[in-house]
């Protein structure tokens, strides 16, 4: 049986680790065994902030939603309430890329809402 | 990590807007603080420093207007909150914390600090909340030397009957 040597597959692990921790700070970008806890401590981060930036973009969403429709006197709250006494099923984002890229559609679904609110008082 | 898009992925996810630096809006705007009351108008100021008044607000960009206020000295302050609320400062010594009245600010050298202080204190710590409170420039007295930028005027105390209160 052919001989075995250690080091290679050894080198192998850490190169693939040391490739991950590039650009981190100090010896935590050369050094395995610093890269190492940096490297699964950054695995960890990603892994929970990829649910949590779902919910970070939709609070973001409604920031937006929320500036856009107080340009018109309106609130949040009220602007959804709206929206779903008229039956309108745009979802935040779709709501918040109207407000920031096309502001006339945005007028119209505005005054829309503002109209049905009007009424149901 | 991201691999070749496919071309053949039905479903078309478009990305969220987001701004760029360097690259949103900036306009000027103008307040009058003359007996308007101190902490609501930092708060609204605040708001608009930051870009938070538009859709286009992205958190990681200053997107916030530069607003400039005149007639810093005139603030008003409800209750007795202008000799009784100090702003704190700590020196870094041992038992170096110090305070200064609104009061004793308004009536020295730098009356627009308290403005300047109020509105610091209601942006984020850190290197973009120090940036947008770079886009607040305060002055006492009605000259502000920002005229080539023509800012809107904004009537802050016909906003909200609260916002100058007579006594």
């Amino acid at each position: 049986m052919a001989r075995v040597k250690r080091g290679v597959t050894t080198h192998a692990r850490h190169k693939e680790i040391i490739k991950l921790a590039s650009g981190y700070r100090g010896r935590a970008s050369t050094c395995f065994r610093v890269a190492i806890e940096k490297v699964e401590k950054a695995l960890r981060y990603a892994y929970r902030d990829r649910k949590a930036k779902k919910r970070e973009m939709r609070a973001l969403w409604i920031m937006r939603i929320n500036a856009g429709v107080r340009e018109y006197g309106l609130t949040y709250a009220r602007f959804i309430n709206g929206l779903k006494l008229l039956g309108i099923e745009l979802d935040r984002k779709q709501l918040s890329d109207l407000a920031a890229t096309e502001p006339t559609a945005f007028k119209a679904l505005v005054d829309q809402v503002k109209t049905k609110l009007s009424k149901a008082a | 990590m991201a691999g070749k898009t496919s071309l053949s992925k039905r479903s078309v996810q478009t990305k969220s807007f987001a701004a760029k630096h360097g690259e949103a809006e900036k306009n000027w705007v103008l307040f009058d603080a003359e007996g308007v009351i101190l902490g609501r108008l930092a708060a609204v100021v605040a708001t608009i420093l930051r870009g938070k008044n538009k859709p286009t607000y992205t958190p990681s960009v200053d997107c916030g207007d530069n607003v400039i206020i005149i007639n810093a000295e005139k603030v008003a302050l409800t209750g007795k909150k202008a000799t009784d609320k100090p702003f704190y400062y700590h020196t870094g010594h041992p038992g170096g914390i110090k305070a200064r009245t609104p009061a004793a600010i308004l009536a020295g050298k730098y009356p627009e600090r308290v403005i300047e202080k109020a509105v610091e204190r209601m942006l984020p710590e850190g290197t973009l909340g120090r940036r947008q409170l770079g886009n607040l420039k305060v002055y006492a007295g009605t000259e502000h030397p920002h005229a080539a930028q023509t800012p809107k005027a904004i009537d802050f105390a016909a906003a909200n009957s609260k916002n100058k209160r007579t006594k």
